[in-house]
């Protein structure tokens, strides 16, 4: 079968597995509780702008776009400590703490993330090879981590702003200018890097475009674990572990739905980073 | 104005025994009282005669001449002109039969100021420049003359604007007088009076005390609103809405800012003088309150002048949500309140440091000492006034530049490797 439309199926070889059920799910209350915090927050942000009142009509005026804004972020709080906590159950089950915090398997960075930045731009400028990936790489981390900081500052602030009754109690009320900012900007980096650098890296650039359906199918071809993790490939290899890893492929429904799912989500991000860039350019940045 | 009026026709009346001595034509009512026929000689003969008979005018012009003529005495009989004779409008030589055009109206014989104030109007003035400007028979009709307060006048509240419409709603007319592009709003005038709150309670609510035309730009001394003698000039316009909304007047009189800088004449910097009325509430203007045209324009209007406010507000949740073009967070009268806005520094403000609790306790019902310390107009950019928000907004900024550029610039990088190894011929090279 010639190579079909998303990228996590290039090549003929069997799917091996990348991501588990729980994984998957995560992302997915991700992908649907930012739209939802996007669609309902930007338009705040750039109320000056005409796409911002149809925006916020469309999802019902603004205290439906508040209901939903809060629905969102309790779909956010959800998944976060869903994720805390079987990060914590995982750390207490593993007998090797060593490698599950060092190991190829970890987001923590380590000194070869560092390095793998390094050589990337010494290749960007052709003065060296591209650097080799094991299963998650440097911007698989960033992510990763991103999450971890945009859910606490934005989720932090937007408690404050949330309950600004109870805050009120304890904190001088500036604070809720600060939170605003913070809330504000901090949302706005977050869906920067989203729609433009995490799409560019996982969906966008010409080895992945126009998208790679990885995340929603849980599983990608051998021939792609080869060309995207090579180090994941050879280690597992060595270890004779790639038989154990062996996915079933998806099926047809589920690819198509992967595919369809992803190429919107692409483009409705894609939208909406469009709509920001032209507000900037009309109302400045302020 | 209506005593002085009955007191004219009491006069008149008295008069009426001296016309009929002379023979001039009688009253249509002449012969009602005892006291007139009595002095009525049998040979006089009497307007009635010749004008109540349509026999008689057949051949004395075309139909509708004929039907002008034709003004029987019973024409007036429940008029407030009941008890005036024909003479005291058509004065002059005609006496007798045949009798060529009779002479002008003269309203002003009753009505002296009335008429003074027309003369000095700009109806008046048009009516000499051009000639078809409303006459008095233009407004209040000619033998069919009801007082105001009669359902069937045309100068009824409930008529006015048809009246006024008449001409200032035809377009053949307006565009003549109202060409000029600074005279947009006078060609809409009348057709957006029956969108505003004046004229939806008169036409809608029914409400004969909402003002309509006549109460605004007066009923017969009608002057162009740059002139300064004009009822709805910005020096008089205070006056002219006080006239009805006293209580509000008053608030602003008292005490107000605005109040206060319009007393003493005083200007913006940018030239804006203070606001008065319709600064902030316009004339013609679409008033709809649940429109967010309406409460957006009062917003604009304030921010004309209070320029750095205007924008801080809108980085604000209360600014956003009402430039989304909704009505439920605060707008500016909402805490500075429509007219009684006063500085900050005034204890008896709104916004006075004693008095923000009850203030922002209006819609934030749990609002504390602490709660009140929000910057309802935080302004980033002020580093003095407001440094914990300039330094919040510096380091957001600076984290979101630094690491969208750095990344951006990582991913440009990228594509442009993968385009200079394309026309090299290498292959993209996955991990080689």
């Amino acid at each position: 079968m010639a190579r079909r439309l998303a990228s996590s199926d290039r090549g003929a070889g069997p799917y091996v597995w990348r991501f588990s059920r729980l994984e998957r799910s995560l992302h997915a209350m991700v992908i649907v509780s930012f739209f939802g915090l996007v669609i309902t927050g930007t338009p705040l942000l750039y109320s000056h702008m005409p796409w911002a009142r149809a925006m916020i009509r469309l999802v019902g005026g603004f205290q439906a776009a508040g209901l939903i804004h809060r629905i969102c972020a309790v779909i956010t709080f959800g998944y976060f400590f869903i994720h805390v906590g079987h990060l914590t159950y995982r750390i207490a089950k593993s007998t090797d703490k060593k490698r599950f915090f060092w190991g190829p398997d970890s987001m923590v960075a380590g000194p070869k993330d560092f390095q793998d930045i390094r050589e990337m731009f010494k290749w960007f400028f052709g003065k060296g090879p591209r650097p080799r990936f094991d299963r998650f790489n440097y911007m698989d981390k960033l992510d990763y981590w991103g999450e971890f900081w945009g859910v606490a500052v934005i989720g932090g602030s937007g408690l404050v702003l949330w309950f600004p009754v109870f805050f009120s109690k304890i904190l001088p009320g500036w604070i809720f200018n600060v939170a605003t900012i913070i809330h504000g900007i901090e949302a706005l980096l977050a869906t920067g890097i989203i729609f433009t650098i995490h799409f560019f890296n996982v969906n966008l650039r010409p080895e992945k475009f126009p998208v790679d359906v990885v995340m929603f199918t849980g599983r990608a071809t051998l021939d792609y674990m080869k060309e995207e993790h090579p180090l994941q490939y050879e280690r597992l290899a060595r270890e004779g572990r790639i038989e154990d890893m062996i996915a079933p492929p998806p099926s047809r429904a589920a690819y198509l739905w992967s595919v369809s799912l992803g190429l919107i989500g692409l483009s409705l991000g894609i939208l909406l980073i469009g709509l920001i860039i032209w507000a900037l350019i009309q109302g400045g940045w302020r | 104005m209506r005593e002085r009026e009955r007191g004219r026709v009491r006069r008149i009346r008295s008069l009426l025994p001296v016309v009929l001595v002379f023979g001039l034509a009688v009253g249509p009512n002449a012969s009602t009282t005892a006291a007139q026929v009595e002095d009525q000689e049998p040979s006089v003969v009497t307007c009635n005669t010749c004008h109540g008979d349509p026999d008689f005018l057949i051949g004395k012009g075309s139909p509708d001449r004929q039907a002008a003529l034709l003004v029987p005495d019973s024409a007036l009989s429940d008029t407030v002109h009941k008890e005036v004779a024909c003479a005291d409008c058509h004065p002059g030589p005609a006496m007798g039969y045949p009798h060529g055009p009779l002479a002008a109206l003269s309203c002003g014989t009753c009505h002296e100021s009335e008429q003074t104030d027309w003369e000095v109007s700009v109806h008046a003035l048009n009516v000499v420049e051009s000639g078809d400007a409303p006459t008095r028979v233009g407004c209040h009709g000619t033998h069919e003359v009801y007082s105001i307060d009669d359902r069937r006048s045309p100068t009824y509240p409930l008529n006015v604007a048809t009246l006024c419409g008449r001409c200032h709603a035809d377009p053949s007319i307006i565009g003549t007088y109202f060409s000029a592009p600074e005279e947009a709003q006078a060609r809409v005038a009348v057709e957006q009076y029956h969108q505003t709150v004046h004229g939806v309670a008169l036409e809608e609510a029914g409400l004969v005390i909402s003002a309509t035309c006549n109460d605004c730009h007066q009923s017969h001394r009608v002057l162009p609103a740059e002139s300064p003698e004009s009822s709805v000039n910005r020096v008089n316009v205070v006056e002219t809405c006080g006239v009805c909304h006293v209580g509000v007047l008053e608030t602003y009189e008292e005490g107000s800012a605005h109040g206060e800088a319009y007393r003493a004449h005083l200007r913006t910097p940018t030239g804006y003088e203070a606001p008065a009325c319709v600064d902030c509430h316009s004339a013609h203007r679409i008033v709809e309150a649940d429109e967010p045209k309406w409460f957006l324009g009062v917003v604009e209007e304030c921010g004309k002048c209070h320029q750095d406010v205007y924008e801080t507000y809108f980085s604000t949740y209360h600014g956003q949500v009402t430039q989304l073009g909704f009505e439920l967070t605060a707008k500016c009268s909402d805490c500075h309140t429509p007219h009684n806005m006063r500085p900050a520094s005034d204890p008896e403000s709104t916004v006075h440091p004693l008095n923000l609790v009850a203030t922002c306790a209006k819609c934030h019902p749990a609002a504390n000492q602490n709660f009140v310390r929000y910057y309802a107009h935080g302004d980033t950019r002020d580093r003095e006034r407001y440094p914990v928000l300039f330094w919040s907004w510096l380091f957001m900024t600076t984290l979101l530049v630094s690491v969208w550029s750095f990344f951006g610039l990582h991913s440009v990088l990228w594509l442009v490797r993968l385009a200079v190894e394309r026309v090299r011929g290498g292959s993209a090279g996955h991990g080689t």
